[in-house]
């Protein structure tokens, strides 16, 4: 029923255009159009109003209010009290916030890398599998990407916990019981621990987008390059790689936009814990607003500092995208 | 020789469309056998925790640890005690009915905008369109503070309604996006008969051009569908009361009270992500359409 709507437009827009165009007198045809597109500037403005206002009202207007009470001290109650950059140059003496730097850098840095390696690698083996076999494993490969972070958090608590967790007793089981480790109370390895619950989560989605690509790859310069003699190594890197550079720069960009705010897989699992040993930006700014641990007076406006740091930490991230797009087109 | 057949078999199963001639040498499939074995230790990998979730969620409770892997009886128990002492059917109402309100919110949103976007001219238009992207970038930990005290001066802090208002807010404008790029492969003369043909815009976008997006249109629902339903920053922040909880912060509350009792942990984790894996089982191929269009072609 959709469909015979714009069956049934077509050929009468085919009738009309004749008429506009060619007996219609020059005055009235442009009359008409101006009347049209008056009636289409409004219905593009009244098309855009509603995301607009919630736009100013729940975006714009928060992100100037964000950088205005970082400039302030405020605990929520009475008016924020204007200190200048007191708050940033707070962050640089704060070695917690020393240890939210880090670890937000590392994170978002090796997360990106695994992140775009691991899935690149598996999107190529995949597209090198029997067809029904590649559809079937994809579809596993992604459902931990369509699990949220608070059941994928709690799921591998269970899995890290140092008695009774999985990997512990399956390392026992397997004699290697010298391999176990307290995942997630040890400050060395926390970050890895979450690592990799974040790489388990990515793989999925980011294959994806590189299985998409590979798809795209013209076909021919592969036929090419085998006249050519190329082995499969220089197939690889001179052909799929190059082909697909717009792609890697998005998923570079999405992971490090990922990485850099990095909140509920941490707050879940951790909590930023052991002793800060897992604080990342994210958690601690939350913590600094919201939480009993930093005092029991709500830091508003340190916490806005953060968030700050966060905002220029992604668009960093899209500058990074926008840098990488630029030189693959080239 | 050899190396000669190494490269036509990893030449054509990397073309793809070589790999008929490819798999009659021996050398190649072999490797073709490699790789898959690789991948479905991988796969095999990558979804052991889930398995093992769905397995512990059905175990007797004193067969938890130590036992074999696959259990040798099996029990409900651990469901019927998750879905009545966490008072479960209301926090999974509450995510429904907070999911499905902000889908149908950012649908419209989005196919308005990303059609005028698309198809209409209007002035600032690039300026407005920019203006939106911005949110693309802004992560909702590093809002927080702000659209906590925005939603305390309208007094919808507390309030689902409130917490809806900041869901499509902060992802319609992706949304957006992702619709304008679909309204842009649509044929532009389309509008233009239907504009001749005198119908209102409303008419036109409401009658001939929405109806020609439902591909777009699914890709919008189940992203939405799947983020909004795991959600956890927002719900944990905005609602206070117990009772208006959807089912994130429940589950994350639950870990202190279940620390011991994994499978009535393991049965409401479970429980919570029916959901999302029917919406993906059903929706799958609009899925990788959409990741398509979305994230490639842009």
């Amino acid at each position: 029923m959709k469909g015979g709507d714009q069956m049934t437009i077509l050929p009468v827009a085919g009738r009309a255009r004749d008429v506009s165009g060619t007996r219609a007198p020059a005055q009235l045809a442009r009359r008409r159009a101006w009347r049209l597109q008056r009636s289409e500037r409004i219905a593009g403005f009244l098309f855009v109003t509603p995301i607009s206002v919630l736009f100013v009202l729940f975006v714009g207007w928060p992100i100037i209010r964000a950088i205005y009470l970082s400039l302030t001290r405020w605990s929520g109650f009475g008016s924020p009290q204007f200190t200048g950059v007191a708050n940033y140059t707070r962050m640089v003496q704060d070695p917690v916030a020393g240890t939210a730097f880090r670890n937000t850098i590392f994170f978002a840095v090796l997360s990106t890398v695994l992140q775009t390696v691991v899935p690149l690698i598996i999107a190529v083996l995949l597209n090198t599998v029997w067809r029904g076999l590649s559809v079937v494993l994809r579809t596993l490969l992604f459902v931990p990407g369509i699990v949220g972070f608070v059941v994928s958090g709690v799921l591998w608590k269970l899995i890290y916990d140092p008695n009774l967790g999985t990997l512990n007793t399956t390392l026992a089981r397997i004699g290697a019981a010298s391999l176990q480790h307290r995942w997630l109370s040890d400050p060395r390895l926390v970050m890895w621990s979450l690592l990799v619950v974040s790489l388990w989560g990515a793989v999925g989605m980011n294959m994806l987008i590189f299985f998409a690509g590979i798809q795209g790859v013209d076909h021919t310069l592969y036929e090419a390059a085998q006249v050519d003699g190329a082995t499969a190594w220089a197939q690889f890197r001179y052909v799929t790689i190059p082909s697909l550079r717009i792609v890697t720069a998005i998923v570079i960009s999405l992971n490090l936009m990922n990485g850099f705010k990095v909140f509920d897989l941490v707050y879940v699992m951790t909590a930023g814990g052991p002793n800060h040993a897992s604080e990342v930006f994210g958690t601690y700014l939350y913590s600094l607003a919201f939480g009993s641990t930093a005092g029991s007076i709500p830091q508003l406006g340190y916490g806005s500092a953060f968030s700050v740091i966060v905002m220029a930490l992604c668009s960093v991230a899209v500058l990074v995208q926008m840098l990488l797009t630029r030189m693959a087109r080239r | 020789m050899t190396v000669g057949n190494l490269q036509a078999g990893w030449g054509a199963t990397s073309g793809g469309r070589g790999a008929r001639s490819a798999s009659r040498r021996p050398r190649a499939v072999a490797l073709r056998w490699v790789v898959a074995i690789l991948l479905l230790a991988i796969s095999a990998l990558t979804i052991f925790p889930l398995v093992w979730l769905v397995l512990t969620s059905i175990r007797p409770a004193n067969t938890v640890f130590g036992g074999s892997f696959f259990p040798s009886s099996v029990t409900l128990h651990a469901y019927a005690t998750a879905w009545s002492s966490t008072d479960f059917g209301t926090h999974f109402l509450n995510s429904l009915m907070v999911t499905v309100a902000t889908v149908i919110g950012v649908v419209i949103l989005a196919t308005l905008a990303g059609y005028a976007f698309a198809t209409l001219r209007f002035p600032f238009k690039n300026v407005i369109y920019v203006a939106l992207l911005v949110t693309l970038m802004m992560p909702s930990t590093s809002l927080i503070i702000p659209l906590y005290l925005q939603l305390k001066s309208f007094g919808l802090l507390n309030s689902r309604v409130g917490l809806v208002v900041l869901y499509v807010s902060s992802s319609a404008p992706f949304a957006m996006f992702l619709m304008r790029a679909f309204f842009e492969t649509l044929p532009h003369e389309l509008v233009q008969a239907a504009r001749i043909d005198t119908a209102g815009e409303f008419q036109i976008f409401l009658r001939v051009i929405l109806p020609l997006t439902r591909p777009g249109l699914a890709t919008v629902v189940i992203f939405q569908f799947l983020s909004t339903w795991n959600e956890f920053i927002y719900a944990n922040t905005v609602l206070q009361n117990t009772g208006r909880l959807p089912l994130q912060p429940v589950l994350f509350s639950l870990v202190g009270q279940y620390q011991t009792d994994w499978p009535t942990l393991c049965a409401g984790l479970t429980m919570s992500i029916v959901p999302v894996v029917a919406v993906y089982v059903w929706m799958q191929r609009h899925f990788v359409s959409g990741m398509t269009m979305g994230a490639v072609k842009n």
